[in-house]
């Protein structure tokens, strides 16, 4: 594909692209490795 | 997008040759693995009387430094080829580095097994291996360097001839992978060349071994990221073709491998919080380089979570997670990767804990260790590699994954993922019971601790048994894909952008800039330390050999 093409088109987002899950997902990734740092933590600071 | 190229069967042979050391390399280094985890189970001894420091040195090194090396440099070249091209001359180059690290390798690995290089694959002084073992990794190294320099030429001669066009981001993905090898190798490559091999010999009586270990580390670490880029060019530019998707974002993938490039070496004192004689001051600083690294992985996460959704929606899969359905799970090409991708959280959220400093003092040495860096490397990188095989043997040799090996594939990764959870969550728990890594079984003299380990070796041997019938199941599946599978037409996925995706600001293609920022970072991190190193040691070490076994 001819790169010029690509560069005239207005970026147009497609408005029913829906990421919900995709940010849910990221966030509960955060929640885990939070828990797992906390949780290791907690034994370092017990011993 | 240029449309990607053909391979010829010339340029197929070069490529599959570094995959048959590949494999060779995961048989070997399997059955020592094996090997290991019963000998630690405490109810088997070593036939022959072999040295179990032998074994755990095979181990490392074929699997940890060749086995590596060797996928990673084929594949990589088979994406340069597929993507940019490849020259007679720099063909040529290819055969000269595969030969040099063969040679190498064989020089090693010998040495190895004849029991006079038991120093384990981080060769720590001052500890004292035969002389051909570090010559034969300098081998490896030059030989991996003459790869660099290919693929840096590969996309010069592109970047000539299509100017003004955007490099194909594969080929962007293994030059700046080469790029951090080539910058990491030369800490090794001076450690081995000025330091061991003149002390080896006997020419230098002494070695400094702070600046040793210090100049492993500075390579160390960016090895494990030599080994996940590979694995992440294939989450980026091809599971979202082999899902039925598209790239999610051009940029948003060559700006992650910018990120992993530049904090990616200036971070080596993360495996050296224990060691005296370094500023704890420098070893922080490190750290925070070193916690820079989740915003490229939390990037490549929303990255992959993103295009499962968006392709799962476009079929019309609807809910939260609805999208999760369409998946293709029955594809080995997609299972083995994503369960590559499943194991990274814990393995990354382990990694955490690792290069946090007090929480290192709690596992240092463990065997906790061990079992992170088996699910990382282990598996979410050794998986992904595997599925990568799948379809990039087949393509290469002029074969068909059929139905039969697909399934055999699944139940490869199936076994795999039994195995290594039984093997790896025994050694983080009996790890932060205080097991000891890298030693044989050993009731140290009837200690009370040791009994809380046994019984966590004993599920450590259980699970290695599972792992390495995975291994052999393996093994013959790419015996079948390279010589006896019916011939066919293989696909080389290659993800393709959104027809109105962004355009890639120019600047990320600005090697000048990133190179350069990279190169600032390591002199911030690494030269007064350094400095403060040659400045304050104490008189170097003499070798020893003894306690390996060499007299
Ligand atoms: C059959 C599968 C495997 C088994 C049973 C296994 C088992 C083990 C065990 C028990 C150890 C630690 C021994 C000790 O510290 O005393 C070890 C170390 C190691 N393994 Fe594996 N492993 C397997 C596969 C792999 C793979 C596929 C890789 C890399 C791609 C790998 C890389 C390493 C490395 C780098 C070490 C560290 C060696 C050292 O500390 O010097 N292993 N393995
Ligand atoms: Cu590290």
């Amino acid at each position: 594909m001819a790169k010029s093409t690509k560069q005239q088109l207005e970026p147009q987002h497609n408005p029913s692209i829906n990421l919900k899950g995709t940010l849910i997902a990221v966030m509960l990734l955060g929640v885990f490795i939070l828990a797992t740092w906390f949780g290791c933590y907690y034994l370092f600071l017990s011993r | 997008m240029m449309n990607p190229l053909k391979i010829a069967k010339q340029d197929a042979r070069l490529y599959m040759s570094f995959m048959y050391v590949t494999f060779a390399s995961l048989l070997v280094g399997g059955l020592m693995g094996l090997l290991q985890t019963l000998a630690r189970s405490g109810k088997f001894t070593l036939p022959f009387n072999i040295n179990y420091y032998t074994i755990l040195t095979v181990h490392g090194v074929i699997l940890g430094l060749v086995l590596t090396t060797f996928f990673i440099i084929g594949f990589q070249f088979a994406l340069m080829g597929k993507t940019v091209g490849i020259s007679d001359k720099q063909r040529k180059a290819g055969w000269w580095a595969f030969w040099l690290m063969l040679v190498g390798t064989v020089m090693a690995a010998v040495t190895i097994l004849v029991g006079q290089a038991n120093v384990l694959y981080t060769f720590y002084a001052p500890l004292r291996a035969h002389p051909a073992f570090y010559i034969g990794l300098a081998l490896v190294i030059v030989g991996s360097w003459v790869a660099v320099f290919t693929n840096f030429r590969q996309l010069y001669v592109w970047k000539k001839a299509n100017k003004g066009q955007k490099s194909p981001l594969l080929a962007f993905m293994v030059v700046i992978n080469m790029a951090m090898w080539f910058i990491a190798s030369l800490g090794v490559a001076a450690s081995v060349l000025i330091q061991f091999i003149p002390w080896s010999l006997g020419y230098a009586e002494t070695i400094n071994v702070l600046l040793s270990r210090t100049l492993f580390w500075y390579f160390g670490h960016p090895l494990v990221y030599f080994w996940l880029l590979p694995a992440y060019m294939a989450w980026y530019a091809i599971i979202p073709k082999i899902i039925g998707g598209k790239l999610f974002s051009d940029s948003l993938a060559r700006m992650s491998f910018i990120l992993l490039l530049m904090f990616s070496i200036p971070v080596g004192f993360h495996h050296q919080l224990t060691e005296p004689g370094i500023d704890p001051t420098w070893k922080f600083i490190q750290v925070v380089l070193t916690f820079m690294v989740v915003i490229p992985t939390l990037m490549t996460a929303f990255s992959i979570f993103a295009t499962f959704e968006t392709t799962g929606r476009r079929l019309g899969h609807k809910g939260l997670f609805g999208w999760f359905k369409h998946l293709p799970w029955k594809d080995v090409r997609f299972l083995a990767p994503f369960i590559g991708m499943v194991a990274f959280i814990p393995g990354g959220a382990g990694g955490i804990v690792n290069a946090s400093h007090q929480m290192n003092s709690l596992i240092h040495n463990t065997i906790w260790v061990t079992g992170h860096f088996h699910l990382t490397v282990a598996t979410t990188v050794i998986l992904t590699y595997f599925g990568i095989a799948y379809w990039l043997v087949p393509h290469l040799t002029g074969r068909r994954l059929t139905p039969r090996l697909n399934k055999l594939g699944i139940i490869q990764s199936i076994i795999w993922t039994v195995g290594m959870t039984i093997m790896s969550t025994a050694m983080h728990i009996e790890g932060l019971l205080g097991g000891p890594r890298r030693s044989n079984f050993s009731t140290y003299a009837g200690g009370d601790q040791v009994q809380s380990w046994i019984g966590y070796q004993m599920a450590q041997a259980v699970g290695g048994t599972i792992l390495f019938i995975g291994i052999v199941l393996m093994v013959y599946i790419f015996i079948q894909l390279a010589f006896f599978a019916p011939r066919g037409v293989e696909e080389f996925p290659i993800a393709e952008e959104e027809v109105d995706a962004e355009p890639t600001p120019k600047l990320l293609e600005n090697w000048y800039l990133w190179i350069g920022i990279t190169i600032a970072l390591i002199l911030f991190a690494y030269t007064i330390p350094v400095f403060d190193i040659l400045k304050h040691s104490p008189p170097g070490s003499v070798p020893f050999d003894w306690p390996i076994g060499r007299y």
